[in-house]
């Protein structure tokens, strides 16, 4: 039971990737401009060249043959040159895809630890004035634009008030080697005389982008979190535990808990790929040296080595993360639900 | 005349009718209705309600702050952009445009992915598992980051945008259609019909649709609030709408410049952003929660 | 000695429709080693009063009571905490869905665990309290008729059968050793082996360790081989009590009457292909009861007097609330 679940799971994620490199392949020749550019991100004139790339990616077959040449050059690590920087695809990605990972799990943390906790206090005082104060509050931060909501708190606590710094990671008057890609854990690592400083500058250019993205997700996450606690709290299982001699507080410890939260661990980590999304944009607003920001860069610049590579490796990551928590929390889960889209 | 019958004689309101009676009793469900109500005016009588044409450019007053400043004049209710562009009349253009497509693609997108949800919950075999895994992938990445994608492939412009985002929606309501059809399918009143020798056409639309529709106006309120925000998010990222279509989201990226300056050219756009999704939203919730009082009742 | 004693309660509920009387001066009483039936339609508010008197009801239901107590102690004006206590060590519950009154998330192993009180512990050496605490489940459950107890504890509820749900929810109720056993409907859904090896164990562990039971049902047959004591209750009023054989024998009450002949089984005089008495109309909704007495527009002895709600009488112990009972000259 279990291992045919499993099993199934890794066939979907092996299926969708397959889906998504045959895609990039497609883009490749829907692109403007030459296929084989498209895909090698390699610009010569010089006929030579042309067609040893030709001979690369296998151009003279068939496209069937094709794709599984470019398959086997994208599973080796050559994800071809950017157009715009010169630079091998791949090598960028890993450059760019840590400060994008960083900034969203914060952020998902950070919504957690607000979220749950809010969405529990409305839950357990559903339908009273602190849990209208707080569901209004919700549909107000539910609502916001991300975009808006980071340009305000930058126009209000960067412009206005000048408490913080409104664009990039680090102040440049500090220079971290890059070991992790992770800009907390690369100072740690370092070998800088100031290390406080330095980590109190990265840490006051996280709290705008990380507030924007983490404001957003924590009002969904209250939303999920206080229905499911008044259903529970509703429950036949929760009126006999009072029956039986608990207190209220004994049975929500004992058993209101891990009933509100079990079924709602799948759709919070839903809210991953929506905060991902959002932590894109907010990369731009914010020049945040991250995955979403070069993304964009090369939409706006037309680089297509890079757009599709781009794509490949941010809906991997959105797969592999949405399919290994699933998966997670499928073996902690008793109830063998089988619940992934969940509602709001 | 006595009253012949002991008990008070008790209407049983139709099923809508419950839904709507409590959807009224709720005040938050009802003020987002109005505020909904009043971006539909807005859409349907712009060119009546906006004082000036969104392009009509004033250079005398360029930058001018909105009328509760003191430097503010009535005449500018909401001040003027870098261009002297009358920013309630923008801002009135842009909700039309912002809403009208994103109802247009909410509407393309439900009529597709019911469609298909319909056929692909009657199916079954191999066609069914294949459209399931589908699916189940494409429903795991987000619908901008699809919109996105499609963008960068069709270039941009805002009817690109639209195919993209009305792309991006369908999965979403095939999921829902799909499985709201494989539910229904078992329940006896659909049997019922089945032995009566109904086709599955006619128990499709007579039999289950009635019971679907206020789930599919739920998710329609969702979806439209998903659309909205796409749109401006398209539009805000220099994608989506570009410089004469008057549009919420490219607003705030013409303001971008002068935010320092003149913020509310942000302010105010981004504000008729938030006030149309807290619209939707609470509709959407009102309805949700009306719902599932009738149905636990 | 008197064990539960409750005299006119009253449950209001508020609604959207304004405030009802789910409950409507219902008194009830329970001696020690008394097994009692508590008789009514569904609907009837039999379930409540065992919520009553556990407590577990919502704060904005309010409750009155001219007396409400146990072994002597008020339980309305007790402090909550105490009354948890009182609770847990002296009476138990045993929930009509027990599907649902059991975590979903939790084993039933956990959960039965979960309700052997720590006073039936040995005191002293702790490091066989968890032993000596699995070996109570396990007889327990040996007791109430699963044999395979190993699978039984570590199975989650939705993993085994509803009537197996319904005996671990039993053996709960039991393991804590109560003087009280309240139980709701215990033996619905069952089939009618299991069934009358449960009502069995009732039985014996009555007679053998006197346990008092409260026992809620609309099962007449089974009650009547049990109980010694019934109360019969119609839309939240009490209709009539005393004990099984006079109640059985003299009716006082015409719902009671209607109710008895409603089961052919109590009736070895009815002709073949006779038809089966029953009251006309159905129970009405919370929403329209009627004034005085509820029985009232389905009664075929009602007169004017009966928009008043008639006061309690009482006979030789046994009591009824009826302006016109059947039989007059008693």
């Amino acid at each position: 039971m279990m291992y045919a679940y499993i099993i199934r799971r890794v066939n979907l994620l092996v299926v969708t990737l397959f889906v998504l490199t045959v895609a990039s392949y497609g883009l490749a020749f829907l692109f403007p401009g030459d296929a084989l550019m498209n895909l090698s991100g390699v610009v010569t004139t010089d006929p030579d060249q042309y067609a040893e790339l030709k001979q690369k990616y296998a151009f003279d077959s068939n496209y069937v043959y094709g794709f599984f040449v470019y398959l086997g050059h994208i599973l080796s690590g050559d994800w071809g040159i950017s157009l715009y920087s010169g630079e091998p695809v791949l090598e960028e990605i890993a450059r760019y895809m840590p400060a994008t990972i960083e900034l969203s799990s914060y952020a998902l943390v950070l919504s957690m630890l607000i979220g749950v906790p809010v969405g529990f206090w409305a839950g357990l005082r559903f339908h009273r004035s602190i849990d209208y104060t707080i569901m209004t509050g919700s549909v107000i931060g539910f609502s916001i634009p991300v975009f808006w909501l980071a340009l305000l708190l930058i126009i209000v606590f960067s412009l206005q008030l000048g408490w913080l710094p409104m664009s990039g990671r680090l102040s440049l008057l500090f220079d971290i080697p890059q070991r992790t890609g992770f800009i907390l854990p690369d100072i740690l690592l370092s070998d800088l005389p100031n290390k406080a400083d330095a980590l109190y500058n990265a840490a006051l250019h996280m709290v705008l982008p990380a507030m924007s993205i983490t404001i957003v997700t924590s009002a969904v996450v209250v939303r999920i979190t206080r229905r499911s606690v008044a259903d529970v709290m509703e429950s036949d299982y929760m009126k006999a535990a009072i029956a039986r001699g608990f207190s209220p507080a004994q049975a929500i410890m004992r058993h209101g808990i891990r009933n509100a939260l079990l079924p709602i661990l799948p759709q919070i980590v839903m809210q991953f790929t929506v905060l991902l999304t959002n932590a894109m944009i907010v990369e731009l607003i914010f020049s945040w040296p991250g995955i979403g920001n070069w993304l964009l860069q090369a939409i706006y610049l037309r680089d297509y080595p890079a757009i599709t590579g781009g794509m490949l490796a941010v809906s991997a990551l959105v797969i592999m993360v949405t399919l290994s928590m699933d998966m997670l929390i499928r073996a902690i889960n008793p109830l063998k639900r089988r619940d992934v889209h969940g509602t709001i | 005349m006595a009253r012949s019958n002991f008990y008070q004689e008790s209407q049983f309101p139709s099923p809508f009718q419950q839904t709507w009676m409590e959807f009224k009793k709720s005040h938050m469900a009802m003020i987002g209705l109005v505020l909904f109500a009043i971006f539909i005016l807005l859409l349907l009588f712009a060119p009546v309600l906006a004082p000036y044409s969104p392009d009509q450019q004033d250079t005398e007053s360029l930058l001018l702050q909105p009328a509760w400043d003191p430097r503010g004049t009535f005449s500018y209710l909401f001040g003027t952009d870098s261009l002297g562009r009358d920013i309630l009349s923008r801002v009135i253009y842009g909700s039309r445009t912002t809403l009208g497509i994103s109802i247009l693609m909410v509407l393309m997108a439900m009529l597709i992915g019911c469609a298909i949800g319909a056929f692909a919950g009657m199916s079954r075999g191999l066609r069914a598992s294949v459209l399931n895994h589908l699916l189940d992938s494409i429903m795991s990445l987000p619908s901008l980051l699809i919109a996105i994608i499609i963008v960068a492939i069709l270039g941009t412009g805002l009817s690109n945008c639209m195919w993209a985002i009305t792309l991006a929606l369908i999965p979403q309501f095939i999921h829902l259609t799909r499985d709201m059809v494989r539910t229904e399918w078992h329940k006896e009143y659909v049997t019922a019909a089945r032995l009566d020798g109904a086709g599955k056409v006619r128990i499709l639309f007579d039999s289950m649709l009635p019971n679907m529709t206020e789930k599919l106006v739920v998710s329609g309120t969702m979806a439209l609030s998903t659309a909205i925000l796409d749109i401006s998010a398209l539009g805000f990222l220099n994608l989506g709408a570009q410089a004469p279509t008057t549009e919420l989201g490219a607003m705030l990226s013409e303001g971008l410049e002068m935010a320092y300056v003149a913020p509310w050219t942000i302010t105010i756009p981004g504000a008729a952003i938030l006030l149309m999704l807290v619209a939707v939203n609470l509709v959407g919730d009102g309805v949700r929660s009306a719902l599932r009082y009738r149905l636990h009742q | 000695m008197q064990l539960l004693d409750i005299k006119n309660l009253t449950l209001e509920i508020e609604t959207n429709s304004g405030t009802i009387k789910a409950l409507d001066k219902v008194s009830l009483s329970l001696k020690k080693g008394e097994i009692s039936a508590l008789v009514g339609e569904s609907g009837s508010g039999k379930s409540l009063i065992v919520r009553t008197i556990v407590g577990a009801i919502p704060d904005r239901w309010k409750i009155t009571a001219d007396r409400m107590t146990w072994k002597g102690q008020d339980l309305l004006g007790m402090r909550a905490a105490k009354r948890r206590r009182l609770i847990r060590d002296e009476m138990a519950v045993v929930f009509q869905n027990a599907v649902g009154a059991l975590d979903p998330t939790a084993t039933l192993g956990e959960q039965l665990l979960e309700s052997v009180p720590s006073r039936l512990l040995p005191k002293h050496s702790f490091w066989q309290r968890k032993q000596s605490r699995v070996e109570i489940a396990n007889r327990q459950l040996h007791r109430v008729g699963i044999k395979d107890h190993v699978q039984c504890m570590k199975s989650y509820p939705h993993q085994v059968a509803d009537d197996v749900c319904q005996k671990v929810m039993l053996a709960m109720s039991l393991v804590s050793q109560p003087e009280l056993l309240i139980a709701d409907d215990p033996t619905m859904g069952m089939e009618i082996s299991t069934k009358v090896q449960i009502l069995r164990l009732l039985t014996k562990l009555n007679q053998t360790k006197n346990l008092s039971i409260l026992y809620v049902s609309h099962d007449l047959l089974a009650i009547a081989k049990m109980a010694t004591n019934m109360t019969v209750l119609y839309c939240g009023q009490t209709v009539e009590s005393g004990t099984m054989e006079a109640l059985r024998a003299t009716p006082f009450h015409p719902y009671t009457k209607a109710l008895l002949d409603s089961a052919p089984s109590f009736r070895k005089d009815l002709p073949r292909k006779s038809q089966l008495s029953s009251l006309s109309g159905t129970i009405p909704t919370l929403q329209h009861l009627p004034i005085g007495c509820r029985l009232g527009p389905r009664c075929p002895r009602a007169r004017r007097e009966c928009v008043k709600a008639p006061a309690t009488r009482k006979v030789h112990g046994h009591s009824y609330n009826c302006h016109f009972p059947l039989f007059e000259d008693c």
